[in-house]
C-alpha cells in the first residue's frame, strides 16, 4: 500500500480513520505536510521519488495530500508533472513485482482484462491484454514497438512482456492522474483554509521553475527550431505549391502556436495557385480561435503527421518526441545561451529511419475534400462517410 | 432535384417498413438528413422510433440519411457537450473512389483547374504538366470497381477483424455504401470507448503503417542467420511470414532485382537457391536468411513490397473519428438512388450493388443524357453515350438523373 498509494485500500485507511484534508495540515501529522510537498517538489526537480516502506500511514496520507495540492493549484504544467513523476516511481516498483501480482493490479485497479500466458512461438510474451485496454493506453508511448502493428494481436488481445505490462500500468496511473484534473468534482474542489498556505508555496516554486525551464517561448518563429516536417511544408509553401489539406492545417496551426498572427500566416499562403483572400482568413482566424468554437487548434502530433503522410522521419531529435511543438520547444531550449539566442542546425534533419520498419505514412491523394474538415473539426463535426 | 426523383424517393420510404430502419440504440443516436438541393444539413434530430423517422423520410424525401456512429446521452442537444457521448462503433469506410483500379481508365476522367490539362483514370496526385494539386474529377463506378471494394471487405472480416482483433459476426454490420463501396460497422461493447488515438492504431494496423519486421520474430543470430515467423502464426508475424513466401517463391529474378535494388547479386542469388531457401522458411523454426548474410533490412524491403496486396485500402480518417455521421442503413443516397442495404455476411459473396441494391421496379422513364460511359443497373444497360434522348427502365433512369448525367423528359 506505500508503494501504490493510489488503490482502493488507501482510499479506505483513509476513511476508517475518519481523517480530513484539513486534519493533516494540523500540528497532529506534522510529517504527512512534510512529506508530501517533499513529493511535490521532487516531482518539479525531476529528482526520483523514494518511497518509504516502514512508514504506510504516512505514505498514504502524504500521497493523497500531495494529490490535493497539485490539484487545487490548478496548474496543468505541475499536474503533469506531478504525474510523471508518480509514474516514473511506480514503473520502478511495478518492473520487481511477480507476474501474478502484476496481474491481480491491473485486473483489480485498473479494470482491465489480462491473464498470465504461456509464451507463444518461441517468444517471451508472459501476458495478454485485451485490445480495447491496451489502446486506452499504449497511443501515449511513441517507440515503434509499442505500435499496435508492430504488436502480435491475436483473438483480440495484444500479448506482452511482463516488464510491458508493468510500463503500461504505470502510464495508465500517469493519464488518469491527468485526466482527474478536468473532473468537474475535483476542479470544483475547495481547499480548506488551513493548507492554503501550502498550495500557495507549492505555486510560488511552479512560477520558479516554469522560468527556469523557458517555458514562454519568443513570439514569432524561430526557423532553425522549427521541425523537418513543417519545415518541408514551409518550402512548399514557398514554392508556390499546392498543398494538401493537412499539410496547410499543420502549418497554419504550428505557425499560430509559435506566435504568428494570423496577417503573417495568410502572408505565406498568397502564393499558392488557389489563394482565396477571403476563405483563408476565416479559416486561418478559426484555426487561431478568434472565430467560431474559439478553440485555438493545436499543433497535429507526430501520429497525425505519419498517418498523413507528413512525418519526413528527421531521425535525431524526432525519435525522442511526440509532437512537433515538442521538437520546437527542446529546439529553443537547447538554445538557450547560444550567443543572440539562434538556433544551431545539429540535429539531424536527414536519417533514415531505423532500417527494418517496412513502411511510413502514405499520403494518399484525396478529391472532393471539405476544406473545413480534418483533424482542426469543429465541435460536434460533421465530417460523413 | 427532380420532382420524379424526389417522388420515387417517397415511394419508396411509404414501401419500407419501419422494421428496415431499425438500429441498435436507436434513441442514443442523433440523426442528420440533407434535403435535395440543400447545401446545409439538418443535425441534432432524434426520433422516438423507426416508425417516426420513416414518417419523416415519407412527408420530405431527403436526399442523404445519416445517423451517428457515436451514442449519446442525449443526441438532440446543438452541442457536443450537451450530447454526452458514450462511444461510438467503430467504422470502417472502403469507397472504390480511393482504390486505384484499370477500369478507371474507361469511366473516370480529371481536370486540372489551373492548366486545363484533362486526362482518364485514376488521378494524379498533381497534375503531370504544372504541378500542381487543384484537380477536379468526374468518377463512376462499374462492377469491377465494386467487386474490388469487396475483396477489400472480405479481407477486412477474414484476415484482420475476425481473427486479430477477434471480432464476432455477431458485432459487425456490413452496409453496402449507396454508391461506391462498403462500410463496416463494429459494434463491440469493448471497441466503443476507444478515443481517436487508439482508432488510429487499429487504422494503421489493417494499412500496415509504421509496421517494422523486427517485431514480429525476425532476429539475426550470431552467425548472421535469420530466424523469422512461422507460415503457421497469427497476427502480422504470420501474413508477413506467408506473403514474403509467395514473393520469394513466385517472383520472377527481375521483379526480385526491382524490389532489392540496383547490383542484382542478392535477387539472382535468391533465384539459384530458391529451392532450398523455401525450404527453410517452411521448416519448424524457420530459417529466413534465403541467403546468409541477407541482411534485416532487405527483409524488409521484400515485406514492404507486399503491403500493397495484404493490407486494406480504407479510408483511415472514417475509422478516426469517434463523431462522423454515417449515411443510414436501408436508406437511399441521393447521388445514385440506389439503397444502403444491409447484408449479411452469408450474402456477400453474391451481392450484386448495382441489381441488389436497385430501389424502383417496374416502368420506363424518357430520359436526356448528357454524357456518360457504360452503365449498368440492374439488366438494363445504356453508353458510352453523349447527347442523347432514350426511353429506359426507371431505376437507370433515376441513376443517370441523380448522377447530374441526365434530365429526365416528357
Amino acid at each position: 500500500m506505500a508503494k501504490y498509494p493510489f488503490l482502493r485500500e488507501a482510499a479506505s485507511l483513509i476513511e476508517e480513520q475518519g481523517i480530513s484534508l484539513g486534519d493533516l495540515a494540523t500540528g497532529e501529522y506534522p510529517k504527512v505536510a512534510e512529506r508530501a510537498l517533499a513529493r511535490i517538489r521532487d516531482s518539479l526537480e525531476r529528482r526520483e521519488m523514494a518511497t518509504d516502506l516502514k512508514d504506510v500511514e504516512n505514505e498514504v496520507l502524504s500521497y493523497a495530500l500531495a494529490l490535493a495540492l497539485v490539484y487545487s493549484a490548478k496548474s496543468d504544467w505541475l499536474t503533469y508533472r506531478f504525474a510523471t513523476a508518480e509514474c516514473e516511481r511506480c514503473g520502478g516498483l511495478l518492473a520487481m513485482e511477480s507476474d501474478s501480482k502484476l496481474e491481480e493490479m491491473a485486473r483489480s485497479h485498473f479494470g482491465w482484462r489480462v491473464e498470465k500466458t504461456v509464451p507463444p512461438m518461441g517468444s517471451n510474451f508472459r501476458f495478454r491484454i485485451d485490445v480495447a485496454d491496451y489502446l486506452r493506453v499504449a497511443p501515449a508511448f511513441h517507440a515503434d514497438g509499442w505500435k499496435l502493428v508492430n504488436r502480435h494481436l491475436s483473438g483480440g488481445t495484444v500479448y506482452l512482456k511482463g516488464g510491458q505490462l508493468a510500463r503500461l500500468m504505470a502510464e495508465a496511473l500517469k493519464t488518469e492522474i491527468i485526466r482527474r484534473a478536468s473532473e468537474e468534482g475535483v476542479r470544483n474542489f475547495v481547499l480548506p483554509d488551513a493548507l492554503k498556505p501550502l498550495r500557495d508555496e507549492i505555486l510560488r516554486r511552479v512560477e520558479e521553475k516554469k522560468r527556469e525551464y523557458g517555458e514562454e517561448m519568443p513570439l514569432g518563429l524561430v526557423k532553425d527550431a522549427t521541425p523537418p516536417c513543417l519545415s518541408a511544408v514551409l518550402a512548399d509553401l514557398a514554392a508556390g505549391k499546392n498543398l494538401s489539406h493537412m499539410a496547410r492545417f499543420a502549418v497554419t496551426a504550428f505557425l499560430i502556436n509559435v506566435g504568428e498572427d494570423v496577417d503573417d500566416v495568410l502572408k505565406l499562403f498568397e502564393n499558392v495557385a488557389d489563394f482565396d483572400a477571403g476563405r483563408a482568413r476565416y479559416q486561418v482566424d478559426h484555426i487561431a480561435g478568434n472565430v467560431g468554437s474559439r478553440v485555438k487548434y493545436k499543433v497535429p502530433n507526430c501520429a497525425v503527421m505519419k498517418s498523413s503522410g507528413l512525418c519526413t522521419n528527421g531521425g535525431g531529435l524526432c525519435s525522442s518526441i511526440k509532437s512537433p511543438m515538442v521538437y520546437y520547444r527542446k529546439r529553443l531550449r537547447s538554445a538557450k545561451g547560444v550567443p543572440g539566442g539562434r538556433v544551431g542546425t545539429a540535429a539531424g534533419t536527414g536519417g533514415a529511419g531505423t532500417g527494418t520498419g517496412v513502411t511510413r505514412g502514405q499520403g494518399r491523394p484525396r478529391q472532393g475534400e471539405g476544406e473545413e474538415g480534418g483533424r482542426g473539426e469543429a465541435p460536434g463535426g460533421s465530417g460523413r462517410a | 432535384m427532380h420532382e420524379v426523383v424526389t417522388e420515387e424517393f417517397r415511394r419508396y420510404y411509404e414501401r419500407l417498413r419501419p422494421d428496415d430502419l431499425s438500429i441498435s440504440d436507436f434513441t442514443r443516436r442523433e440523426i442528420a438528413l440533407l434535403q435535395f438541393n440543400e447545401q446545409v444539413m439538418i443535425r441534432h434530430l432524434r426520433f422516438g422510433s423507426p416508425g417516426a423517422l420513416k414518417g419523416a423520410l415519407v412527408a420530405a424525401p431527403p436526399a442523404h440519411v445519416y445517423y451517428s456512429s457515436a451514442y449519446y446521452r442525449a443526441p438532440e442537444a446543438p452541442t457536443m457537450a450537451g450530447k454526452g457521448w458514450e462511444g461510438a462503433d467503430l467504422i470502417f469506410d472502403i469507397d472504390a473512389d480511393h482504390i486505384p483500379t484499370p477500369c478507371k481508365d474507361g469511366h473516370d476522367r480529371w481536370r486540372c483547374l489551373d492548366c486545363g490539362a484533362t486526362g482518364m483514370g485514376f488521378p494524379p496526385a498533381d497534375c503531370p504538366k504544372c504541378g500542381l494539386k487543384k484537380i477536379d474529377t468526374t468518377t463512376w463506378v462499374c462492377e469491377r470497381c465494386l467487386d474490388v471494394t469487396k475483396k477489400e471487405v472480405f479481407k477486412l472480416l477474414d484476415d484482420y477483424l475476425m481473427p486479430d482483433f477477434g471480432v464476432g459476426m455477431g458485432d459487425v454490420e456490413i452496409c453496402f455504401s449507396g454508391h461506391r463501396g462498403y462500410h463496416l460497422h463494429v459494434m463491440s461493447e469493448s471497441l466503443r470507448r476507444l478515443t481517436s488515438d487508439g482508432r488510429r492504431e487499429v487504422a494503421d494496423y489493417v494499412r500496415g503503417i509504421g509496421l517494422d519486421i523486427s517485431f514480429h520474430g525476425f532476429t539475426v543470430l550470431g552467425g548472421g542467420e535469420i530466424v523469422g515467423p512461422n507460415l503457421g502464426d497469427g497476427g502480422w508475424r504470420g501474413r508477413l511470414a506467408k506473403s514474403m513466401y509467395a514473393i520469394l517463391s513466385g517472383a520472377s529474378e527481375e521483379e526480385l532485382r526491382k524490389i532489392l535494388g540496383a547490383s542484382g547479386k542478392e535477387a539472382s542469388l535468391i533465384c539459384r537457391n530458391r529451392e532450398k531457401a523455401l525450404d527453410r522458411i517452411a521448416q519448424d523454426a524457420p530459417l529466413w536468411g534465403a541467403l546468409r548474410g541477407m541482411a534485416l533490412e532487405r527483409l524488409g524491403r521484400i515485406a514492404g513490397a507486399t503491403l500493397g496486396e495484404v493490407t486494406c485500402n480504407i479510408d483511415e480518417r472514417v475509422t478516426l473519428d469517434t463523431k462522423r455521421l454515417i449515411r443510414y442503413p436501408n436508406t437511399l443516397h441521393g447521388k445514385s438512388g440506389l439503397k444502403a442495404s444491409k447484408i449479411s455476411y452469408s450474402d456477400l459473396e453474391g451481392f450484386d450493388p448495382l441489381s441488389d441494391a436497385v430501389a424502383f421496379g417496374g416502368g420506363d422513364i424518357k430520359i436526356y443524357v448528357k454524357e456518360a460511359p457504360h452503365v449498368r443497373i440492374g439488366d438494363a444497360e445504356v453508353g458510352p453515350t453523349k447527347g442523347e434522348e432514350m426511353v429506359v427502365p426507371k431505376a437507370l433512369g433515376i441513376y443517370l438523373i441523380c448522377r447530374g448525367a441526365a434530365e429526365p423528359r416528357e
